[in-house]
C-alpha cells in the first residue's frame, strides 16, 4: 500500500536556541527584529554593564539567512555604539522526516568594534573586530532538539585599539552543545497558543596560543506568542575560567518579532 | 459514422477532464508553531489559493482554490521549501470524469500528464484522492523506494518531451 497514513504524532521540538543558532534557517522573504539586552557585572570596575544589540534577520532564500546587528554599551563613557557585525548561514544538508530532521549548515561572521580590547577571550558579539567561520549540526526528534557547533575565530585590532595579547593569541576555536525541549503546549491546536521551551547550552572557547579555555553553562526559557513573537530569558554562568574575561556571567533578555512574506 | 465519431470525441474530451477540488500537504521537519506559521503564510501568497487551513498538530495544510484557477502543484511545493521545510505528503482530491487508468502508463489529465504507479488498472469516476510521488513531493526515502515501481526515465526527471509528468498513486 503506497498511501501511507501518517500518524498524528506532534512534529515539534525546540531548536530556536537562545545562545546559538541552529542549522535551520528562517523562511524565505521573512524578516525578524531582535532586541538583545545583556546585563553583566564587570569584575574590574564593579559596575553593572549593559549591552544592547539590535539585530535584523533576513531569510534570503530557503538555504541562506543573514543577520546584521549593532553593539551599544555603557562600558566606556556613557551609552554609545561600539560596532556591529554581519552574520550569514548556509544550510547545506537536510534529512527531514515527519517526526525528525537532521540538518547541517556553515556560517560566518564579520565583526567590527572600536572599543578598547579588555579581555583575552575573543568575542565577536560585542568586543572584538574579527571574523569567524564554522559548522553547525542540529538533530530534532519529536519534542527535543540537540545541536552542536564548532568554529574558528580570528581577532583583528579594534581600529586604533590594538589587540593586546600577542599575535599568537588572536586565534581561537568556539564549540557549543545545545539541548532544547518543548514544554508547552502539550498539544497544538492553534497558532495563537503560547509555546514554552526550556534549554540548556554549553558554550566554550579555547585560545589556540596556550590552550586556555572557558566553558559556560547557559540555561534559558523561551516563550513564543502568536507564532511570531519571542521572548528569551537566559543566564550564562562560567564553569571553567582559565581564559580571561571581564564579565563571564551575564543575564540575557531578548525580544524578537518576525514578519513572514515581508516583501 | 459521423455520429459515432462525435460520441468518440466527446468521450475523449471528457475523459481528459479532471477538476482539482482541494489539496492537503503534510510538511516535514517542523519545529514549532512559528515554523508552521511561516508555511501557512507562504502558501497564502499564491494567487490561485483561496484558503489555507492549518492543522498544526499534524503539520498539514488543507488548501482550497479560487474557482477556475490554474493550480500549479510545483509552486505549492516550492512555497513549503522556501519556508525551510519539505513536503512529506501531497494529496490531491480530484473529480474525475470517466478516466481509464493503467498501471505504469501515462494519461493526459487537463494540462498535465499523470503517470500512475502502484495501482490496478481501473476506471476513475467522481471524487478520488491521489497522492503525488515525484521528487520533493514525498520524503527522499520514499522517493527512492518507489523507484522500483517503474523503469521509465520520467520518474527521475518529472518530464517527458518537455511536458511535466506527475507520478501519482491512488
Amino acid at each position: 500500500m503506497l498511501l501511507l497514513i501518517f500518524s498524528s504524532q506532534l512534529v515539534t521540538a525546540q531548536e530556536l536556541f537562545v545562545y546559538t543558532e541552529p542549522a535551520s534557517n528562517m523562511a524565505t522573504k521573512s524578516i525578524g527584529f531582535r532586541l538583545n539586552n545583556f546585563f553583566m557585572d564587570d569584575l574590574h570596575s564593579k559596575k553593572t554593564g549593559y549591552m544592547l544589540i539590535p539585530e535584523i534577520m533576513w531569510g534570503a532564500s530557503k538555504r541562506i539567512m543573514v543577520h546584521a546587528d549593532a553593539f551599544l554599551s555603557n562600558r566606556n563613557n556613557g551609552f554609545v555604539a561600539e560596532g556591529g557585525s554581519i552574520y550569514t548561514k548556509y544550510r547545506f544538508y537536510s534529512v527531514d522526516d515527519v517526526h525528525s530532521h537532521f540538518r547541517m549548515a556553515a556560517y560566518g561572521r564579520y565583526s567590527f568594534n572600536n572599543t578598547y580590547v579588555h579581555q583575552n577571550a575573543i568575542d565577536l558579539y560585542g568586543h572584538n573586530t574579527g571574523y569567524e567561520g564554522g559548522v553547525v549540526a542540529t538533530k530534532l526528534i519529536n519534542k527535543v532538539a540537540v545541536s552542536v557547533s564548532g568554529s574558528y575565530l580570528h581577532a583583528q585590532d579594534n581600529g586604533s585599539e590594538k589587540f593586546l595579547y600577542g599575535n599568537k593569541s588572536r586565534n581561537a576555536v568556539n564549540y557549543t552543545l545545545s539541548v532544547g525541549k518543548l514544554m508547552l503546549p502539550k498539544e497544538y491546536t492553534s497558532f495563537n497558543q503560547t509555546n514554552m521551551n526550556l534549554m540548556v547550552e554549553m558554550l566554550g572557547q579555547t585560545n589556540l596560543n596556550k590552550g586556555y579555555s572557558y566553558l559556560d553553562i547557559a540555561p534559558s526559557v523561551q516563550f513564543i506568542f502568536l507564532s511570531r513573537m519571542r521572548i528569551d530569558v537566559g543566564y550564562r554562568y562560567p564553569l571553567i575560567t582559565k581564559l580571561h574575561r571581564t564579565s563571564p556571567e551575564s543575564f540575557l533578555l531578548r525580544l524578537e518579532y518576525n514578519i513572514f512574506n515581508a516583501y | 459514422m459521423k455520429k459515432i465519431f462525435f460520441v468518440f470525441t466527446l468521450f475523449f474530451a471528457f475523459a481528459t477532464q479532471a477538476q482539482v477540488k482541494d489539496i492537503t500537504i503534510q510538511a516535514s521537519g517542523l519545529t514549532c508553531s512559528m515554523c508552521s506559521n511561516s508555511i501557512f503564510k507562504a502558501l497564502q501568497t499564491l494567487d490561485f489559493v483561496e484558503k489555507v487551513d492549518a492543522n498544526i498538530k499534524n503539520s498539514s495544510f488543507g488548501i482550497s482554490f479560487k474557482p477556475g484557477a490554474d493550480i500549479d502543484f510545483d509552486q505549492l511545493k516550492a512555497k513549503v521549501e522556501d519556508a525551510g521545510f519539505f513536503v512529506a505528503s501531497f494529496r490531491v482530491t480530484m473529480n474525475f470524469d470517466k478516466l481509464t487508468v493503467n498501471n505504469d502508463a501515462h494519461v493526459n489529465v487537463g494540462k498535465n500528464v499523470f503517470h500512475f504507479l502502484g495501482v490496478k488498472d481501473q476506471y476513475l469516476n467522481g471524487d478520488k484522492v491521489i497522492r503525488i510521488l515525484d521528487k520533493g513531493f514525498v520524503s527522499s526515502k520514499e522517493f527512492k523506494k518507489n523507484s522500483k515501481l517503474t523503469k521509465m526515465e520520467c520518474y527521475g526527471s518529472g518530464e517527458e518531451a518537455g511536458k511535466r509528468v506527475f507520478h501519482v498513486t491512488i
